[in-house]
């Protein structure tokens, strides 16, 4: 991942950038993420995939599974969160980027960051709700998740679904998965899929294209 | 059938390379027209250069430690590098296919360690060449060597103890650590170094298993055997399924056992959780949590067998059956002449015999648990049909605990829940029977001069000769050397962190200074390794040829080929051993001429320089002879390389003790039955002549520990110390992986309520001690935690201060090295303190060069 930047290009990108009158692109058809709050076990290896599939240093982590508990003993409840990016269809990094390094496809409307032309400024972190760009000091630049588009690429889904222990992660187009139609082992027979919920950011604020299962007391619609 | 999933997968998600190409197209022709850029078109992949999987030579291999499961791991490799790992997408089975998972055939998906490997494989900690002490013994000095150094040191030293104190003096510790294969090996059992040690005529076995030794010797006296265990798809039909301090979210039991109970929970099973902590697992099954005083497990199963006793709930048409002394009616004949058989056990709990029912009541007033939610959970678990049982291993690892592991035997059997589907009689839970031995596993395999409860060495050889026998735990022989109990001189480490994974670490300490020759065969520097004189360094199972079996449940075989070269100096364990046999019948032609040849008779000296041959003859041997000849595997081994797993379908899930119930074919006890009363305890006379050294009852009964919140040094240690299996380690294998320490911290769990008295809040320095030892740790205060109780996971990397106070937090320095008689150790029954602290902890890693890891760790939100 260790590059040489190229200055000049980055200078290029900058005023190109300063020029360009920002416009959200619509993708195609828009992928996104599931994921069973209740069903997770929080085993992490989502985590460690991505890591090792990223080839991440100790610290920055592309997929982070939130651990949420509450109740007094010994009424208590626990449930995961788990987050990457949500590749969201008004990704509120993408216009902070002074350098025009973030963007996001028109195919399947993957956000995704040009490393050469990432100067490690941060401002996308600061602006994203969901902590998804992730800083990498030893490098300098921020970095996250692409949700593995070579492997999209390659008619395969991502390495975090792919290693999901308990199938309670996946992959598919967003629509289809807020209708709750696309076929998933992540939602149960009798379990529908929420945008929302308790320790997610608000998604009105980006339209993140994630839905979740929620956990009872992790409901905001009740 | 391959590609077209693949086909279909990019349909649906319109991600051709073509289509992205024309994308790109697309834009730059915007840009043509004059148009300022809407978005960057993707000139470069982010990442550039970046091998992707398609562009990296593929080999299947799988993980290899003793975690409860053998997942698949997938290397990505350039050259003689792996790039990174994936794991089974369904791909690499006969008639696979990309994204094949059915409930028949699961995908063998990898945890978040075998995930890591590659911080382990390339980690600073990697032993790469051969070194020599040349500190002080602990203090961590060595010198590289060459391997012609070492091993010559080895084989002398070998000779000289053996020659000096006789073929008692060599303790073997290897354990299940580092190298499970059929080929390459560790365990007391079928492993290496014990065929070499007992061929070399000079060795001392350790016994007792740390894990689970209290329900392996449950098992043995109830069922006769210990498979008693079914698949793990057989828990996908259970309509109640209770886990008794059993936290599959954590500890697997089978490669998709936690996956199976999400399917049961799907089709409408309803889940209970004992356990001192509400854990993920209760969590995630949605499971009614009740929380327990840990060691009091037989006394609530008591309660609960009185209530159903007493309400007539039990299946009396099974216990007449198939039991032996459950009660009155299932009492043989010898009994009443039997000099410990006389009680059954329905009397017992009624209270016949002294005077005390044990009513939910009386069990309420010792576990913690109210007298209704024993009673609620029994009628439950009596009416509720097909039940599961899980009697986990975590409750016996403690004083006694192998009565907890016969109580749970005993309501299983009183339930009828034993031999159907979706019922339980686990116990240890071995499952489907792998043919797991490939290499010579003769005449000469587990040889054995004396053998010791396992974590009785260090209290042996501190007061060697003033030792009993029951001290030690000796297995009894039927020679000279029965009783005798062995003077320790040298100690082998294969597989094995042992030093830093028994009871009590600071008897270890003193002990190991009294030895004449410490042994360790790694891959990694450990704890361990420190207090050794020789480091020898070991091949990992990515480095050499090998087939994984899985473990106590799952049935397939995973191909183990050499994935890369070894790295450094490394050989496997079973090249050092064949070398060291040569080496020895170099130096003591007359007694060892044969040793070399002996020890592994399809090799020669050449071996240690090139095993490729060797290995594959006997993998193949194995393959041809075990797999497909006794267990009618139809394909070939090359064509299971090829594919890299065999995956075994079955018609239904195999459950336990199926033909037993079904076909009325007799269990493998001495009555034929479920022995509730023991026949072997009953006929003990002599129980100084036992292994287990003291009087255990033959019918399952409530003992006292002999440490607990019940006791009266609860006043001077007013916390019980419980020690669980870590998620982010396999015992104490992956500690220092960075990628995994930054997802969780070696921390102790309190109670809110506790920490807020003691004023302490999550994040604070805390340090725990009794008598033993005293750790460094920070808390995670939480209301998921029993108050009173504290739990720090085993396996921390002990680092030392210069008063000994361990800054890692392995509770270890705080256990007792007492075993229970049947063998368990008693890891879960301590008494213990704790405070704030000004001392230091180490977690081991290097915390700031994790910007952002711990914003997003838990969240305490009590007011959810």
């Amino acid at each position: 991942m260790a590059q040489e930047k190229d200055k000049g290009k980055i200078k290029a990108a900058i005023k190109r950038r300063k020029k360009e009158v920002y416009q959200p692109v619509v993708p195609d058809m828009q992928l996104g993420f599931v994921h069973n709050n209740v069903d997770c076990i929080g085993c992490r290896a989502c985590e460690i995939a991505c890591k090792d599939k990223n080839g991440l240093p100790p610290g920055p982590r592309f997929r982070r599974v939130q651990y949420v508990e509450g109740g007094t003993y010994p009424e208590v409840f626990a449930y995961k969160v788990n987050v990457s990016c949500n590749h969201c269809a008004e990704p509120a990094c993408l216009p902070t980027c002074p350098t025009g390094a973030i963007w996001k496809r028109k195919d399947n409307g993957v956000v995704d960051i040009d490393s050469t032309l990432c100067i490690g400024c941060r401002r996308c972190e600061a602006a994203c709700p969901y902590g998804a760009p992730q800083f990498i000091p030893e490098l300098n630049i921020v970095a996250k998740c692409n949700l593995c588009i070579d492997e999209l690429e390659a008619g395969r889904k991502p390495y975090c679904v792919m290693a999901c222990m308990m199938r309670v992660l996946d992959v598919g187009p967003i629509d289809a998965l807020r209708e709750n139609r696309y076929p998933t082992k992540a939602i149960g027979p009798q379990e529908e899929p929420v945008r929302a919920v308790k320790n997610f950011a608000n998604p009105a604020l980006t339209n993140p294209s994630i839905v979740f299962v929620p956990h009872s007391k992790g409901r905001v619609d009740s | 059938m391959k590609e077209n999933k693949a086909e279909d997968l990019q349909l649906r998600f319109r991600t051709t390379r073509r289509g992205f190409l024309k994308t790109t197209a697309v834009s730059a022709m915007a840009v043509g027209a004059g148009n300022l850029l809407k978005s960057q078109p993707a000139k470069a992949f982010a990442y550039e250069p970046y091998p992707r999987d398609d562009e990296l030579e593929t080999v299947v291999t799988s993980c290899a430690h003793n975690c409860g499961s053998r997942h698949m791991l997938v290397a990505h490799k350039k050259g003689d590098v792996i790039v990174r790992l994936s794991t089974d997408d369904g791909r690499y089975q006969l008639n696979g296919h990309y994204g094949k998972d059915t409930e028949i055939e699961p995908q063998l998906r990898g945890c978040l360690r075998g995930r890591s490997y590659r911080q382990r494989l390339y980690s600073p900690e990697r032993l790469l060449y051969p070194m020599m002490r040349v500190g002080a013994r602990g203090e961590g000095k060595f010198k590289r060597v060459s391997w012609e150094e070492a091993l010559n040191f080895v084989a002398h030293k070998m000779l000289e103890i053996k020659n000096r104190y006789g073929n008692q003096a060599l303790l073997d510790q290897s354990y299940a650590g580092a190298s499970y294969g059929v080929l390459h090996k560790s365990d007391q059992i079928e492993g290496l170094l014990g065929r070499f040690l007992g061929m070399f005529g000079c060795r001392t076995s350790s016994w007792s298993v740390p894990s689970y030794q209290a329900t392996t010797t449950s098992s043995r006296w109830t069922f006769g055997t210990i498979h008693d265990g079914n698949e793990d798809d057989a828990f996908a039909y259970s309509k109640l399924i209770i886990l008794w301090g059993w936290n599959p979210a954590y500890t697997f039991h089978g490669g998709n056992t936690f996956y199976y109970l999400r399917l049961a929970k799907q089709r409408g099973c309803k889940f209970v959780v004992v356990d001192p902590q509400y854990t993920d697992s209760a969590a995630a099954y949605d499971a009614w949590w009740i929380p327990i005083r840990p060691n009091t497990d037989a006394a609530m199963m008591a309660g609960m067998a009185h209530y159903i006793f007493t309400h007539n709930l039990q299946d009396q048409e099974f216990i007449n059956r198939f039991t032996q002394g459950m009660d009155a009616g299932t009492m043989p004949d010898w009994a009443r002449n039997s000099p410990n058989g006389k009680e059954n056990f329905k009397d017992y709990i009624l209270g016949k015999y002294d005077g005390q029912p044990k009513t939910p009541q009386w069990a309420s007033n010792i576990c913690g648990v109210p007298a209704e939610d024993i009673e609620k959970l029994a009628r439950l678990y009596a009416t509720t049909k097909p039940a599961a049982l899980k009697a986990s291993w975590a409750p016996g690892r403690n004083a006694y605990g192998e009565q907890y592991s016969r109580m749970a035997a005993a309501l299983q059997a009183m339930t009828g829940n034993i031999g159907i589907l979706g019922g339980c009689a686990e116990g240890v839970g071995k499952a489907w029977h792998a043919e797991a031995v490939a290499y010579p596993y003769d005449n000469w395999a587990n040889i054995w001069y004396a053998s010791i409860k396992s974590d009785r060495w260090a209290h042996i050889v501190l007061n060697y000769p003033n030792v009993t026998r029951e001290e030690a735990g000796l297995w009894p022989r039927t020679d000279h050397l029965d009783g005798v109990v062995p003077n320790i001189k040298g100690i082998f480490w294969q597989g094995s962190n042992w030093f830093n994974q028994l009871t009590n670490i600071n008897k270890e300490i003193a002990a190991i200074q009294k030895l004449e020759l410490v042994v360790c065969m790694d891959s990694t520097i450990t704890p361990s390794g420190l207090y050794a004189d020789v480091l020898l360094p070991v091949a990992t199972h990515f480095e050499r040829h090998d087939v994984a079996l899985p473990w106590y449940k799952g049935h397939y075989y995973i191909h183990r080929p050499k994935v890369i070269e070894p790295m450094g100096e490394s050989k496997t364990d079973f090249q050092i051993f064949t070398e060291l046999a040569y080496r020895i019948g170099e130096i003591d032609p007359q007694g060892y001429g044969q040793f070399g040849k002996t020890y592994n008779p399809k090799a020669d000296r050449s071996y240690f320089f090139d095993n490729t041959a060797v290995d594959e003859a006997y993998l193949a041997q194995w393959w041809r002879t075990r797999v497909q000849g006794h267990q009618g595997v139809p394909i070939s081994w090359e064509e299971f390389k090829r594919l890299g797993v065999y995956k075994f379908v079955f018609k239904e899930p195999l459950v336990a003790f199926r033909e037993q119930i079904e076909q009325g074919k007799p269990f493998p006890t001495a009555s034929g039955k479920i022995e509730i009363l023991s026949t072997e305890l009953a006929n003990i006379t002599d129980w100084g002549r036992t292994r287990y050294g003291s009087h255990i009852p033959s019918i399952p009964k409530w003992i006292e520990p002999w440490e607990s919140l019940n006791s009266p040094k609860a006043r001077q240690y007013p916390f019980h110390l419980i020690s669980p299996h870590p998620r982010w380690r396999t015992h104490s294998i992956f500690n220092n992986c960075a990628w995994l320490r930054e997802t969780y911290e070696q921390e102790v769990t309190i109670n809110a309520s506790d920490a807020e008295k003691l004023g302490i809040r999550t994040g604070d320095v805390v340090e725990i001690w009794n008598d033993r030892g005293r750790i460094v740790v920070p808390a995670y205060v939480t209301e998921r935690c029993m108050p009173g109780v504290l739990v720090v996971h085993e396996g921390a990397w002990i680092d030392l201060d210069e008063n000994g106070v361990d800054r890692a937090g392995n509770p270890d320095m705080l256990t007792l090295d007492r075993p229970s008689p049947a063998g368990g150790f008693a890891y879960n029954t301590v008494l213990c303190n704790l405070k704030k602290t000004d001392l230091e902890h180490r977690p081991g890693w290097d915390q700031l060069a994790t910007a952002r890891a711990h914003v997003f760790r838990r969240e305490h939100r009590r007011e959810l």
